[in-house]
């Protein structure tokens, strides 16, 4: 079942004789195809920043989805990390190196149109591989996990990896600093 | 006291090797080094001689080598001939070695001179010691050696430089002989000790021949006829040179040899009575050359070879001792000659030319005043040489000439006699025109310096007194016939020379003047020499060299072109084909390599990129597989 | 209803976009946010797998975050490069970043 704010809006919409879940499946499907709109304008789009802003609407797209897939906490790390902090910190990094305004620089390499086709390739062989396996019906998790249980995994069957993860966090970090330090001669 | 024999040739060679390794340091020291080595030598030989009075004699030193099962030892040989050539050659050598250091002041390899000096004295000193014919035979190339470095001193010379190969070329005519003559008595006689020649087989033919062949190394060292003709043209060396090697010590190694291997001579008389006449007709006709020869030095030379053969006569008609005898006198008073001679032509002067030293006794006369000292000597040792008595020539030419008649040979008693006059008459020439006379203008002379009077006057005594080291047995008929004869050929000269008395009338002399162009011309033996035998060498040598020119050298560089042009076919084969081939393989593997490499861009996306397609492969294979 | 092969495609959609733009970009930051595409397509997969699959303590969405975390800390450390390497050698291009190469 899908969770509050798009089964708010089913319920509203109900009341004008459209027919059940009709609202929330086009919901997704016009989330799902602005989600892959925008991440191909972030491989297409010849100025970096618009690649940065098509990317954070992508990625909040992508959060929508998560709300179709019972994972409300995720949804919201999705925004706060990946649209709050990772796409600014894009920014950044572009106002930092690119010339942004230029567009006569070349964004893309030699291999576009090998590239393109392999890409293609693999999409439609995964397409057709997904269309091919006959998926099972039956939703073995009705209900969504709450945030409560998220809390009592982390810090109990997965309490190692999350530790492990927050090294990792703390390496990034003072890599970071090190890396990016501007050495005083 | 003998035990240190062997140490005397060892100092001279120390010194030689000294004088030629630091002489440009030393300088005039390298002449204190020389002489001190002799000096050593010279006391050494004196106790050795001591040592021989009290009956010690030879003995080995170290064991060497076995030849075919014969050993052959390091050796000395100590007998009263070994010791009183010993002395004579140390006495003389250290008397010249000192005289040097005056005659040769202004030289400019003067350590050089010393260094040669020194490595004869242990040369001969060594000859004299050694004990078998190998090393008699090394030290006798060794003074060979020697002499031709000294000879050829003055390099500077081309006279020098001819005078020094014709010496060595001829001595080696001889040294041959002696080769064959050792290598024949080895295979014959399983024996190379002197010691041993003794008790050989008695008139064995082989022997004999090795007696000749032995006599032959003689002739060529000792300047006997037919070999006598480099020694005069030895005299181009330094009058030091001359004096030490050509008079006193290395010719008589010649004789010492014949006396050394005396054992071998007196059992085989064949070889014997050779050496009698050979010394026979060289005394008389190096005599007679003598008598007509205006060089000081050479007139000296051939009274060398004169006396040389009186003493090779002596040996031959048996007279060992006599023999012997007379080469020691000889040594003290011909070393002396030569020195005085060298002391006049040092001093002498001719005013046009300061640098010019004539050794023309035309150009000399009444030098005595001026030269008093070296005057004194030179008539003392012309007395010494003609044999008036007391001095020591007179003793031992007498014993000579007494073993020649008692021994029955009176034909070579002539010939001796008539030697013996001719000797005072030439000597006694040279002294009047020397010393006395007119002086002649334009020649100016001093005497002297004492580093040279004094060896002169030491000389002097020995000439004096050498003649009373050996008790004599008086043989009043033969003393007096030897002294008469000096008496007559003294007055002859004085008569010619001083009184310029004409005993024969002008149409006389006439007539015999083919005599005296004979004698000035030395018997054409050089002429003969050149015609017979220089001059076909020389031709021989100039169609062997037309040969070498044009047949070997014509087919050694046929030779060479055809391998040329071969290589020349081989290059292009190896330039075109062989290195084609390498090549090829390589820009074969270029070729694969430039378009394989084009797979390793080094872009990270394009490996991405083909690992993507791999993958794609590999799904695409999944499904139509699975 | 939503069936679970539309939750996929979109994953392999957004993965395919995300390839294609780690291939063809030439900029370092073009890069990174490809690659952020494909983990996000990544994602989607292990939480529609969660949902329809089931997992007890909620797997699928706790490795979710771990991958974000991940995300987080690799485009951290990836700008941090791109920018060092802008400040030493000018350049964002990454075919001119080659001085390690031979």
């Amino acid at each position: 079942m899908v969770s509050g704010p798009i089964q708010l809006l089913n319920n509203l919409l109900n009341n004008y004789g459209l027919p059940q879940g009709f609202i929330v499946q086009a919901s997704f499907y016009v989330i799902a195809a602005s989600a892959v709109i925008s991440a191909l304008g972030v491989v297409t789009s010849r100025n970096i920043f618009h690649c940065a802003i098509f990317l954070a609407f992508s990625l909040f797209c992508v959060a929508g989805v998560y709300l179709f897939l019972s994972a409300e906490f995720l949804a919201v790390v999705q925004v706060l990390i990946y649209v709050g902090a990772i796409v600014t910190l894009f920014l950044f990094a572009i106002m930092l190196t690119a010339n942004i305004g230029d567009r006569s620089i070349r964004h893309t390499n030699r291999q576009v149109l090998a590239g393109g086709v392999v890409a293609i390739i693999i999409s439609v062989f995964f397409i057709f591989i997904i269309i091919r396996e006959p998926w099972k019906k039956a939703l073995m998790q009705a209900q969504p996990l709450t945030l409560q249980e998220i809390g009592k995994s982390l810090m109990s069957v997965y309490a190692l990896p999350f530790e492990v993860i927050s090294l990792i966090l703390l390496a990034a970090l003072v890599g970071a600093i090190v890396i990016g330090k501007v050495k005083k001669e | 006291m003998v035990k240190y024999a062997h140490l005397i040739p060892l100092f001279p060679f120390i010194a030689f090797a000294i004088n030629i390794l630091f002489g440009r340091r030393l300088k005039k020291a390298s002449a204190f080094v020389s002489i001190t080595a002799s000096s050593i030598a010279l006391v050494i030989s004196a106790v050795t001689f001591i040592g021989n009075l009290n009956g010690e004699g030879s003995y080995t030193i170290a064991k060497w080598i076995f030849l075919n099962g014969v050993p052959l030892n390091f050796g000395v040989t100590v007998d009263p001939l070994s010791c009183m050539m010993l002395l004579v050659v140390t006495i003389v050598g250290t008397l010249i070695q000192i005289y040097s250091m005056g005659y040769m002041h202004d030289d400019a390899r003067f350590s050089r001179f010393f260094a040669y000096m020194s490595l004869f004295m242990g040369s001969m000193l060594g000859l004299l010691l050694a004990d078998n014919f190998v090393m008699l035979y090394m030290f006798w190339e060794g003074v060979g050696l020697c002499s031709y470095l000294l000879i050829s001193f003055w390099f500077e010379k081309p006279a020098a430089a001819r005078a020094g190969m014709k010496a060595f070329i001829t001595t080696r005519i001889g040294d041959t002989g002696l080769l064959i003559g050792i290598l024949l008595l080895f295979f014959s006689a399983k024996t190379l000790y002197f010691k041993d020649l003794g008790g050989l087989a008695i008139n064995d033919t082989t022997l004999t021949a090795v007696g000749i062949l032995i006599f032959c190394g003689a002739i060529g060292k000792s300047a006997q006829f037919p070999l006598h003709v480099w020694l005069p043209d030895a005299m181009e060396g330094p009058t030091p040179v001359s004096a030490l090697i050509h008079a006193a010590t290395m010719v008589a190694a010649g004789v010492y040899l014949i006396a050394r291997c005396y054992g071998l001579f007196i059992s085989h008389h064949t070889a014997l009575i050779t050496v009698a006449y050979v010394g026979a007709i060289t005394a008389f006709m190096a005599a007679s050359i003598a008598l007509v020869n205006n060089d000081i030095k050479r007139i000296l030379a051939y009274s060398t070879i004169s006396q040389l053969g009186l003493m090779m006569l002596g040996l031959g008609v048996g007279g060992y001792e006599s023999g012997t005898f007379h080469l020691m006198t000889h040594a003290f008073f011909k070393a002396l000659l030569f020195l005085c001679a060298g002391s006049i032509i040092h001093s002498i002067h001719i005013e046009d030319d300061p640098a010019m030293h004539t050794q023309d006794i035309r150009k000399m006369g009444g030098l005595f005043p001026k030269m008093k000292i070296t005057g004194t000597t030179l008539i003392i040792a012309g007395l010494a040489i003609a044999g008036i008595p007391p001095l020591s020539g007179f003793w031992s030419k007498d014993e000579l000439l007494s073993e020649i008649i008692n021994t029955g040979h009176p034909v070579l008693f002539a010939v001796a006699a008539l030697t013996s006059l001719m000797t005072a008459f030439y000597i006694f020439r040279l002294i009047f025109l020397v010393l006395f006379g007119k002086a002649r203008p334009g020649v100016h002379a001093h005497e002297s310096p004492y580093v040279m009077t004094i060896p002169l006057s030491i000389l002097a005594v020995f000439s004096i007194f050498a003649g009373f080291f050996r008790p004599v047995r008086p043989d009043f008929l033969t003393m007096g016939i030897s002294t008469a004869i000096a008496v007559i050929g003294i007055g002859l000269a004085y008569s010619f020379y001083i009184l310029n008395n004409k005993i024969l009338s002008a149409d006389v002399r006439a007539r015999f003047a083919f005599l005296y162009r004979l004698l000035s011309n030395k018997y054409y033996i050089d002429e003969i020499y050149e015609a017979a035998l220089i001059k076909p060498c020389f031709r021989l040598a100039e169609s062997a060299a037309r040969f070498d020119l044009g047949v070997v050298d014509g087919a050694v560089n046929l030779t060479a072109r055809v391998s040329v042009v071969l290589s020349k076919m081989q290059s292009w084969f190896d330039l075109y084909i062989v290195d084609g081939i390498v090549n090829m393989v390589a820009n074969i593997a270029w070729l694969c390599s430039a378009i394989l490499r084009r797979l390793q861009t080094g872009l990270v996306q394009n490996y991405i990129l083909i690992a993507f397609f791999g993958l794609a492969i590999i799904i695409l294979i999944k499904l139509i597989g699975g | 209803m939503i069936p679970q092969s539309h939750f996929l495609i979109l994953g392999a959609l957004l993965f395919a976009i995300g390839l294609y733009g780690a291939l063809t970009r030439r900029t370092a930051i073009g890069i990174l946010m490809s690659i952020e595409l494909i983990l996000n397509a990544a994602n989607i997969n292990l939480i529609t797998f969660n949902k329809f699959l089931g997992s007890p303590d909620g797997l699928g969405q706790i490795f979710a975050l771990f991958v974000i975390a991940i995300a987080a800390a690799s485009a951290v450390v990836g700008l941090v490069l791109v920018i060092a390497v802008y400040r030493n050698m000018k350049t964002i291009f990454t075919e001119k970043m080659n001085m390690l190469k031979w």
